[in-house]
């Protein structure tokens, strides 16, 4: 069990800047998600913590030690990869065992091992059997359970469910989190899949371009973003954005996006007031867009008209994609909505919940 | 009842189309193999069990002179009664198969070191590498072994020239004159003395080392290829040395490529004719004869038709009982990987 940092760390090749100082502390038995989109350098990152990588500059510390020049074996890391990565000529129990019979431990030793890890990870009936003769879901298990068995200080995992179906995803995905308590290690987890990155980090890591955007509980990356990619990012469906124009009408303080204005409310104005006449980018999530005729009580609400472009029914709710001159934007609203494809309605902001983006810089106006 | 006996005879008949279409696909074939395969081969058996030879040749096997005289000349190469000299038929089939032996235990590991160490990430001018040992493999073996065999010559060759100069620098100033092709005598009397390996079996090992390795370095690195990357990450995080890596994956996991392979360098060197004829022409004393070099010296030079055509029949059973060993091996092996 140990903490891990990334201290100042640079990955290049050759003109192409993969990793650009990041600074990452993970705190022992944290669960950390590292996300980005596919390319954005959080695959390297994990690659250069497990010695797979060299980084071309930084730091990388285990605990308290500095591992830049020592060898993947010798950092005491497990690592379960995309694509399982499991010895086809070997039965999953050689495929478990194979790490401990490398580092001499005793037959009963391994036989204990990997009972307990077969045992954790359901796979007892399966150790005689070769890789090939599994599912993708048992597979994933086997290298899971060939990562357990070792008992490092620190479990890598390198996007280890996109190679499942989406049920196997739901399941699997529960059950690291399972495993995370249960072990209660270390866990780094990389996937460009922000629902895998919010049901399961302690805390996420969102990257982009090689650069970190921002590390944070996944309730105060959704609540707070700091910028506009994070704010895009995090959340299904994403969040909608506006581009528009602070401006002061009277004492009121308001959104212009050109097709249509919103007023902010005096709770939150002072905030804003000292910018008015910036450009910035509106953004709202798709369930604080409500139907005008299903406004929750209680909140500040802004009276948008909009024509229905599409409407997706899910059952407990309808997903309206809208239009309002040039924008488009989504809605998640109240199932009971009357909205027709094609018509005209008028669907209801919720103003204690939105986001403002300096255009310029596209971090967060606080 | 009548509508089902039709239908019955309707379903009957395409059934039996269906069994017939095939065959009659295969008919075409069939008869060109009949031509130039299978009629060849009844004649050589019927052949084998005459007296044949050069005076038969005009009227083939209606020839009046010629005597039908059973198993006798199998019995004469089996138990050496052919009128040859120094022809055993279990010391040829013995080295025989030593040769085949020896030259794939020598090209099938070569070969996949050398294709380890060419797929090594960022080595310099990979390609031209690989396209240099692919020329061992399109020479035609009639040119590599005359060259060879120039090189191996006694007074010109450029083997005895070479160890000259190495000589000359510990101070040897007489030239070395190795008979490497034509000298009976042990080469390591000390270590095998009467030996049955003579001087011109080495010099031949050498010779066709460079002519085998180059397709096993072809078979493996098109393996090698093909083996994932993250295994060896993974093997790596495992604590797998560079040396462990190899033994635990790379070795594996060539097996399914390298054991064909194996199986045709070793057929390959088991017959190979041409190399053997225009090298050594099986000598000196027939000690590397193969069993197709002999028996083209049967038909060529003693002109034994009928025993010589025995004796293709014995080779071709040592052939199938080879191929079923290494059938079974394949077998053995099939479905290691995906």
């Amino acid at each position: 069990m140990a903490s891990v940092t990334f201290d100042h760390v640079f990955k290049k090749y050759g003109d192409v800047t993969a990793v650009n100082d990041l600074n990452i502390h993970i705190e022992d038995k944290e669960f950390l998600v590292l996300v980005g989109p596919s390319g954005c350098g959080k695959t390297t990152a994990l690659r250069s913590l497990a010695g797979l990588e060299e980084i071309t500059g930084g730091e990388i510390l285990i605990g308290d030690r500095v591992v830049n020049d020592v060898a993947p074996k010798d950092r005491d890391i497990a690592m379960v990869f995309q694509s399982y990565a499991l010895y086809p000529h070997l039965s999953v129990y050689d495929n478990m065992a194979f790490g401990l019979k490398l580092r001499k431990f005793s037959k009963d030793e391994i036989k204990r091992r990997v009972g307990e890890a077969a045992d954790i990870l359901g796979i007892q009936d399966l150790l005689e059997r070769k890789p090939r003769q599994l599912s993708g879901g048992q597979r994933q298990r086997v290298a899971v359970g060939r990562a357990i068995v070792r008992e490092p200080k620190v479990f890598l995992f390198d996007e280890p469910l996109s190679n499942l179906d989406a049920k196997l995803r739901v399941q699997m995905r529960s059950e690291i989190s399972k495993l995370h308590q249960r072990l209660q290690t270390t866990f780094i987890y990389v996937t460009h899949d922000q629902t895998e990155a919010m049901t399961m980090a302690t805390r996420i890591a969102v990257i982009n371009k090689g650069v970190l955007q921002q590390l944070d509980t996944p309730q105060n990356l959704y609540d707070l973003p700091n910028n506009l990619f994070v704010a895009g990012f995090i959340g299904s469906p994403a969040m909608n954005f506006f581009r528009g124009r602070l401006r002061k009408d009277g004492d009121k303080l308001l959104v212009d996006t050109g097709d249509f204005s919103v007023a902010i409310p005096p709770s939150r104005s002072k905030v804003y007031e000292n910018h008015a006449g910036k450009d910035v980018i509106f953004g709202i999530r798709p369930e604080n867009i409500h139907d005008a005729d299903f406004v929750p009580a209680n909140i500040d609400s802004e009276k948008v008209n909009v024509k229905v472009d599409v409407t997706e029914l899910m059952g407990n709710e309808i997903f309206l994609y809208l239009m309002s001159g040039q924008n488009t934007f989504v809605a998640r609203v109240d199932p009971r909505s009357k909205s027709r494809v094609g018509q005209q309605a008028t669907v209801a902001f919720d103003m204690d919940n939105f986001h403002i983006f300096d255009a310029m810089t596209e971090q967060a106006i606080r | 009842m009548a509508s089902t006996s039709m239908i019955e005879r309707a379903k009957k008949k395409s059934d039996f189309r269906k069994t017939v279409t095939p065959y009659m696909y295969l008919v075409p074939a069939f008869l060109v193999m009949a031509v130039i395969t299978f009629y060849p081969l009844i004649y050589q058996v019927v052949v084998s069990f005459t007296d044949f030879q050069t005076k038969d040749l005009l009227r083939g096997l209606a020839s009046e002179k010629l005597n039908q005289v059973g198993v006798q000349n199998y019995v004469d190469i089996l138990a050496g009664g052919l009128p040859v000299q120094n022809f055993d038929f279990f010391r040829v089939l013995t080295y025989n198969l030593w040769w085949a032996i020896t030259n794939v235990a020598l090209h099938v590991p070569a070969g996949i070191v050398i294709a380890v160490l060419l797929n090594t990430p960022g080595l310099w001018m990979k390609r031209i590498y690989r396209s240099l040992y692919i020329l061992p493999v399109v020479i035609p073996p009639l040119v590599v072994a005359t060259v060879w065999r120039n090189i191996f010559d006694e007074q010109y060759g450029a083997m005895n020239q070479f160890l000259t100069s190495a000589a000359m620098l510990f101070g040897s100033i007489d030239p070395v004159r190795i008979r490497w092709l034509e000298d009976f005598t042990p080469p390591i009397a000390w270590l095998l003395p009467n030996g049955p390996l003579t001087l011109a079996y080495y010099a031949m090992m050498i010779a066709n080392f460079w002519l085998g390795w180059p397709f096993m370095t072809l078979v493996a690195t098109g393996a090698l290829q093909s083996i994932p990357k993250d295994l060896y990450e993974a093997a790596s995080i495992d604590g797998a040395s560079a040396y462990q890596q190899f033994m635990n994956i790379t070795v594996p996991l060539l097996r399914p490529a390298m054991i064909p392979a194996t199986i045709y360098g070793f057929t390959t060197s088991f017959n190979l004719f041409s190399f053997v004829f225009f090298m050594t022409g099986g000598g000196p004393a027939r000690s590397t004869e193969i069993l197709v070099t002999f028996a083209y010296d049967l038909v060529r030079n003693l002109r034994l038709y009928g025993a010589a055509a025995a004796f293709s029949v014995i080779v071709f059973f040592v052939a199938l009982i080879i191929f079923l060993i290494t059938n079974r091996l394949t077998k053995a092996t099939e479905n290691i990987v995906e």
